[in-house]
C-alpha cells in the first residue's frame, strides 16, 4: 500500500508508543492536481514519490525503514520514524541497500555451472529445470535415507522466511545450520545464562546514566548500532544530566573514541576487570550471587589488588569504576565484541552482564529490559548460530564424503571461515552446491547450481528483531519495487527465497503444513493472528484496514506487553585466563567490523567509499598500529606490511599508524579480500579471518576471532592508502579559535 | 535578500551528541547523485563529500581522544564565495542560502579558493554510474558534469517540493517536517543534526540557537572571527575530564 510522501510524514504524527487507528487509503484526488511550472525550480523534476515502509534486516541487524520509489524506481532509503528500533535514524547500511538493488553485478537468472568450479562458466537456465535439478537430487537423498546429506548453511533467519526454512529442512530431513562470520553466540550463550533469555534484551540506554560496556562497539556495529546510537543521543544531551559512557576495550574502537573514558585491558581479561568491581560492591551490595560466588571462596581472588597487574589498570581506577557505576541511578553494564572473543569469552561475558544483577536494574526504566516471546506462535527471532566447531566439524564431514548436497543462502562460508578449518578444500568434496545468492560472493561463485533470490526490497518477509525493543513486535517487509529482472520473463528472473523453497517442496511433493501457496499468503494468514490479538498500534474494525496498517507503519507493535518476571539466578563460575594462538609472536591481533559489516557490505561502493571512523582509510585493508612502534621500526604511512600468524598463514596489508593504538596491538579491519562478489569488491584488499587460529571459547565453541597472536614483517613495497584525512586541508587551529570546541559542561 | 517574513534556512550541530558513525555522509551521497568516490579519488585528494566528518586527535595512547565533528556548507551570510565567481553561478538566495547554479558555472574554483571551511568541491572527472545503478539517481538533482564545482545545498530539492506541496494543499509546512530536512538530518541516529527556520522564533532552531548563545551557552560557530555569518550553529562537545573550556 502505497503512501505520498505527505500523507507519510502526516501519519508519522504519532510517537511509537500511541495507538493510532489506520484505514487504508487509495490516492487522493489532490495528488492528481497538476502544478503550475512557473514555480518551479531549475533543479526540480516534478513526478509524485511514493514513500513504502519495509523493514532491513541485512548482516543480522534490524532497522524499519521508509523507501522512496518514483517511476518503479527506489531512490531514497530513510529510517521509518516510528519503527521501535530506530525511530527514524538509519544506517549507512540500510542506505546501500539500494547499490545492492541496483547493483551492476546481480544475478537475473537461474545458472548452472558449465566450466569447473569457481571459473565463474554458467548457462542460464529455466526457473523450472533449476528447481526440478534441486528438488531430484533432494528426493533421491531423502528416498534413499540419505536425507541428512544434505546441509543447508543459511545466515541466521527469522521471521517467517525463518518458519518456511525450518519447515523445508524439516520435510526435506536435511540439516540447517546457520552461520555467521562474526558469530553471536558466545554473546547469547552468556545472556541465556544470566538473564535466562534467548533474545537480546533491550539496553534503554536513552533513560540511561552511566555505561559500562566492555569491547563492545555498540556506536558502530555491535548488535543493533542504529537503535544504541539513536539511546546515545539521548543519553548524552536528552536530559538534564549528561550520561557518562565507560568503556573497556583492548582497542581504540569507534565507541572508545566516544566515551568519557576508555580503559584500556589486556586482551582476554575483560571478565576479570568486571569480577573485580563486582567484589568491590561486594562491600555495599547484597546480591544471591555473592553467597555462591562466597561460598565457592573465589569472590576476594578477584579484589582490584589481585588482578590489576593482569589486567593493566591499577586498582584505584577499578574502585574508582566501581563506585561510579554503584552511585549511578541508571547504570547499564554490557559486553561482547572483542570480550567475548576469546577462549573465556563466556565467562568474560557472564560476569560483565552479572553487574547489572548486583545494581538490580533489570526491568527498569534505564536498565536492561528483558524481551516478551514472539506474539505468533512457531515464528521468532532467528536462533543461535551453528558455532565455528560445528561448521569445522562439517568440514571433515565433507571431506568423508557425507555430504552430497550443500545449499548455502546469504552464508560466504568460503570466504568467513578460517584457513586453519580448512573449509576451501573441504567444498570441493561436495558433488553439488546449490546457492539462493543474488549477487556472487565466494561461496555462490563455486555453486553448481544457482536459484537467484529476490533483493529484500523486492520480496515479503518479516522481522522479529533477536534483540527487540522491550516488547513485542513485527516488523513487516514488503516489496517496494517490482523485480528488477521481471522484464526476463516469468521463467527467468529472480524469485523470492521463501517462495523458491515453497515450489521446490511443492515439486518434491511434501506439505510445509503453511496452508498457502505463497510466501505472502503465509504472512498474510499469521498477520489475522496479530489482528485478532486486537492490540498493538494498529487496530482496525476490518482485517484489510489492520493489514493495510501494518504495511503502512512497517509493522506491529504493542508498546505494553513487557516482561515481569525474574529470571532465575544462574552459577557465576569465575573467569579463567585468556589462551592465545602463538606464543612469541609480538602483537596481539585484532580484527575488527568497519564499515563493510562482516563482508555483507564489501560489493556496495558507498560502503566501500565511506571512511572508516578512526583511520578515515577506505577501499582497501589497512593496519593499525601504534604510531610510535611504527616509528621505532621504520614504519611509515601505506608501508605494505605481511602480518604472520604462528598458523603459518600470512595476509598483506597497508600499514596505518595512529596515535591510539596499544603498543602490543595490531587491529585489521573485516570486510576484504574477497575472491569474487562483484566488480567492486573482488581482489580487493586482504581477508584477516583467513588468518585466524582456530581457537574457541572454551563453554560454546565459538571462534575466539580476538585470540590470535601475530608478527609483522615489511615487504618494501608501498601503496598510497586512500583515506578522507587530508583530503581538504585540516582547519587552522590556534589557542582562541578551535574547530571542536569542548566544555566541561559546568556552564550548563 | 532574506528579509524577516521570508524563511531563513540554517542547522544547529550538536557534537556531543556526534559519534562520527559517517551516515549523514552516505545519506548525502544517496539523496544528491553524489559520483562515486572511487579508490583512485581518494588517492588523489579528490573524493567528493558534501558532508563530512572529520575526526582530531588529542593526547597519545594511553591518554588519547578522538573528536570527530560533521562539516558541511555552512551557508554563510557573508559568504567569502560568492563575490569571486565571475558568473553568478553562486549566490546567495531569499532563504539565506548559498545556492549553486550550475548551468551557469564554468569552472573557475575562485569560490573554492575563498571558502574558509573547504567545503566546495570540483568535478574533475565526469560522473559515471554503472547502467544499472543509474536507477537509483534522484530525479530531482542535477547529475554535474566534469568541469564544475558544487556543495551542499541544504537538500533544496527537499526545501522546495515541501513548500510547494505544502502551498498546493493548502497545509502549513510544519517544523521539522521529514520531507524539508536535508537528508543528513534525517540519517543521522543520534539526532546530532537539527534544520529549521531561524526567521521563526518558535521553531526548534531558533530555540537551541537562543539557548546555546546564552551566557555559558554551548554555541558557537566555526571560524567565527572571520565574521561570515554562518547559518549554521554548532554545540560545544562536552567533555568533563577537561578543567577549562578550550578546544582544537
Amino acid at each position: 500500500m502505497a503512501l505520498t510522501r505527505r500523507q507519510f510524514l502526516t501519519l508519522m504524527g504519532g510517537s511509537a508508543g500511541a495507538a493510532v487507528l489506520f484505514q487504508a487509503c487509495g490516492l487522493p484526488e489532490k495528488e492528481l492536481l497538476i502544478d503550475s511550472p512557473a514555480a518551479m525550480p531549475e533543479d526540480l523534476v516534478s513526478g509524485i514519490d511514493n514513500w513504502y515502509a519495509t523493514a532491513s534486516q541485512q548482516g543480522g541487524v534490524s532497522e524499519g525503514i521508509v523507501v522512496r520509489v518514483m517511476e518503479g524506481r527506489a531512490k531514497k532509503v530513510e529510517g521509518n520514524p516510528d519503527y521501535p528500533l530506530n525511530l527514524g535514524g538509519h544506517s549507512a547500511l540500510s542506505e546501500a541497500s539500494l547499490q545492492g538493488l541496483y547493483h551492476p553485478d546481480r544475478i537475473s537468472a537461474p545458472l548452472v555451472r558449465t566450466g569447473p568450479r569457481g571459473s565463474g562458466e554458467y548457462r542460464e537456465i529455466s526457473w523450472e529445470d533449476a528447481v526440478a535439478r534441486l528438488s531430484t537430487q533432494l528426493s533421491d537423498l531423502k528416498n534413499s535415507n540419505e536425507g541428512n546429506k544434505a546441509v543447508f548453511v543459511s545466515n541466521p533467519v527469522g521471521g517467517h522466511a525463518g518458519l518456511v526454512l525450518d519447515r523445508f529442512v524439516g520435510a526435506t530431513g536435511a540439516r540447517h545450520m546457520a552461520y555467521e562470520a562474526v558469530e553471536n553466540n558466545v554473546l547469547r550463550n552468556a545472556l541465556k545464562e544470566v538473564f535466562g533469555t534467548d533474545s537480546i534484551p533491550e539496553f534503554d540506554i536513552d533513560n540511561s546514566d552511566f555505561i559500562l560496556s566492555f569491547g563492545a562497539d555498540f556506536l558502530s556495529s555491535w548488535v543493533s548500532p542504529t537503535r544504541y546510537a539513536r539511546g546515545y543521543g539521548e543519553f548524552r544531551q536528552g536530559h538534564e544530566h549528561r550520561g557518562k559512557l565507560i568503556h573497556v576495550d583492548s582497542r581504540f574502537s569507534m565507541t572508545a573514541a566516544n566515551a568519557d573514558q576508555w580503559i584500556h585491558v589486556n586482551p582476554g581479561t575483560e571478565g576479570l576487570l568486571a569480577m573485580s568491581i563486582m567484589q568491590v560492591l561486594s562491600a555495599t551490595h547484597s546480591d544471591p550471587i555473592y553467597e555462591q560466588l562466597d561460598s565457592d571462596g573465589i569472590l576476594d581472588t578477584y579484589s582490584p589488588a589481585n588482578v590489576a597487574d593482569v589486567v593493566g589498570v591499577s586498582p584505584d581506577v577499578i574502585t574508582k569504576i566501581a563506585e561510579d557505576f554503584s552511585h549511578s541511578e541508571h547504570p547499564i553494564a554490557l559486553g561482547g565484541g572483542s570480550a567475548g572473543a576469546h577462549t573465556n569469552g563466556t565467562q568474560n561475558l557472564k560476569a560483565i552482564y552479572s553487574l547489572n544483577r548486583v545494581v538490580s536494574n533489570l526491568g527498569k526504566k534505564g536498565g536492561v529490559l528483558l524481551n516478551p516471546e514472539p506474539p505468533i506462535d512457531g515464528v521468532s527471532a532467528a536462533k543461535a548460530t551453528s558455532t565455528f566447531s560445528e561448521f569445522h566439524r562439517l568440514s571433515e564431514e565433507m571431506k568423508a564424503g557425507n555430504v552430497s548436497v550443500l545449499m548455502v543462502r546469504d552464508a560466504d562460508i568460503y570466504y568467513g571461515m578460517t584457513d586453519t578449518a580448512d573449509m576451501k578444500s573441504a567444498l570441493d568434496s561436495v558433488p553439488l552446491i546449490v546457492s539462493f545468492g543474488g549477487m556472487m560472493d565466494d561461496t555462490t561463485s563455486i555453486a553448481d547450481l544457482i536459484l537467484p533470490q529476490h533483493h529484500f526490497l523486492e520480496d515479503w518477509g518479516t522481522d522479529v528483531p533477536v534483540a527487540g525493543p522491550g516488547y513485542e513486535m513485527v516488523g513487516f517487509q514488503q516489496p517496494v519495487v517490482r523485480p528488477f529482472f521481471e522484464h526476463r520473463g516469468g521463467n527467468l528472473g529472480t524469485k523470492g527465497f521463501a517462495d523458491i523453497l515453497m515450489t521446490t517442496a511443492q515439486v518434491m511433493g511434501e506439505d510445509l503444513g503453511l496452508s498457502a501457496d505463497t510466501f505472502k499468503e503465509v504472512i498474510r494468514n499469521d498477520a489475522r493472528k496479530l489482528y485478532e490479538l486486537n492490540r498493538g498500534q494498529v487496530v482496525s474494525g476490518s482485517f484489510e484496514g489492520f493489514w493495510n496498517g501494518v504495511l503502512q507503519r512497517g509493522g506491529w507493535w504493542d508498546t505494553g506487553s513487557k516482561v515481569t518476571k525474574e529470571p532465575a539466578i544462574k552459577r557465576l563460575d569465575g573467569v579463567d585466563r585468556a589462551e592465545f594462538g602463538g606464543s612469541n609472536q609480538e602483537f596481539y591481533l585484532q580484527p575488527f567490523i568497519s564499515t563493510l559489516g562482516d563482508g555483507v557490505g564489501a560489493s556496495l561502493p558507498w560502503l566501500q567509499a565511506m571512511p572508516d571512523a578512526i583511520s578515515t582509510a577506505t577501499w582497501q585493508t589497512w593496519v593499525e598500529i601504534n604510531h610510535k612502534v611504527a616509528e621505532e621500526k621504520g614504519i611509515s604511512e601505506g608501508d605494505v606490511l605481511e602480518i604472520r600468524p604462528s598458523n603459518g598463514r600470512v595476509i598483506r596489508a597497508l600499514a596505518m599508524p595512529n596515535p591510539a593504538v596499544p603498543p602490543d596491538i595490531i587491529g585489521i579491519p573485516i570486510g576484504q579480500g574477497h575472491r569474487d562478489g562483484g566488480r567492486y569488491s573482488a581482489g580487493r584488499g586482504s581477508n584477516v579471518l583467513s588468518v585466524l587460529d582456530p581457537q574457541v571459547d572454551s563453554d560454546t565453541g565459538s571462534l575466539a576471532w580476538a585470540a590470535t597472536r601475530a608478527n609483522i614483517t615489511m615487504t618494501g613495497e608501498w601503496i598510497r592508502v586512500p583515506k578522507f584525512e587530508n583530503t581538504v586541508p585540516e582547519f587552522p587551529r590556534d589557542e582562541h579559535h578551535h574547530i571542536i570546541e569542548i566544555t566541561s559542561g559546568d556552564g550548563h | 535578500m532574506v528579509t524577516a517574513d521570508s524563511n531563513k534556512w540554517g542547522m544547529v550541530v550538536d557534537v556531543d551528541r556526534c559519534t562520527g558513525c559517517q551516515g549523514c555522509v552516505v545519506a548525502c551521497q544517496s539523496e544528491n547523485n553524489i559520483p562515486i568516490n572511487l579508490e583512485e579519488h581518494f588517492n588523489q585528494r579528490r573524493a567528493i563529500q558534501w558532508i563530512r566528518i572529520e575526526r582530531y586527535w588529542e593526547g597519545e595512547y594511553p591518554d588519547v581522544k578522538a573528536r570527530f565533528i560533521p562539516v558541511m556548507c555552512q551557508h554563510c551570510g557573508n559568504a567569502p564565495c560568492e563575490p569571486v565567481c565571475p558568473v553568478y553561478a553562486t549566490y546567495h538566495n531569499n532563504e539565506g542560502m548559498n545556492v549553486q547554479v550550475y548551468n551557469r558555472c564554468i569552472g573557475t574554483r575562485f569560490c573554492a579558493n575563498g571558502c574558509p571551511y573547504h567545503v566546495r568541491f570540483f568535478n574533475f572527472w565526469e560522473p559515471e554510474w554503472p547502467e544499472s545503478l543509474k536507477n537509483q539517481l534522484n530525479p530531482d538533482v542535477t547529475v554535474r558534469s566534469r568541469g564544475i564545482m558544487e556543495k551542499c545545498s541544504f537538500c533544496v530539492q527537499r526545501i522546495q517540493r515541501s513548500t510547494r506541496e505544502s502551498e498546493r494543499d493548502n497545509e502549513v509546512l510544519e517544523d521539522g517536517d521529514r520531507g524539508l530536512n536535508p537528508a543528513c538530518v534525517n540519517a543521522c541516529a543520534t539526532n546530532a543534526l537539527t534544520f529549521g527556520n531561524f526567521n521563526d522564533p518558535d521553531s526548534k532552531v531558533s530555540k537551541m540557537k537562543e539557548e546555546a548563545m546564552k551566557e555559558g551557552g554551548r554555541g558557537y560557530r566555526l571560524m567565527e572571527n572571520l565574521g561570515t555569518d554562518t547559518n549554521v550553529v554548532y554545540l560545544k562537545k562536552v567533555d568533563e575530564s577537561v578543567e577549562v573550556t578550550h578546544g582544537h
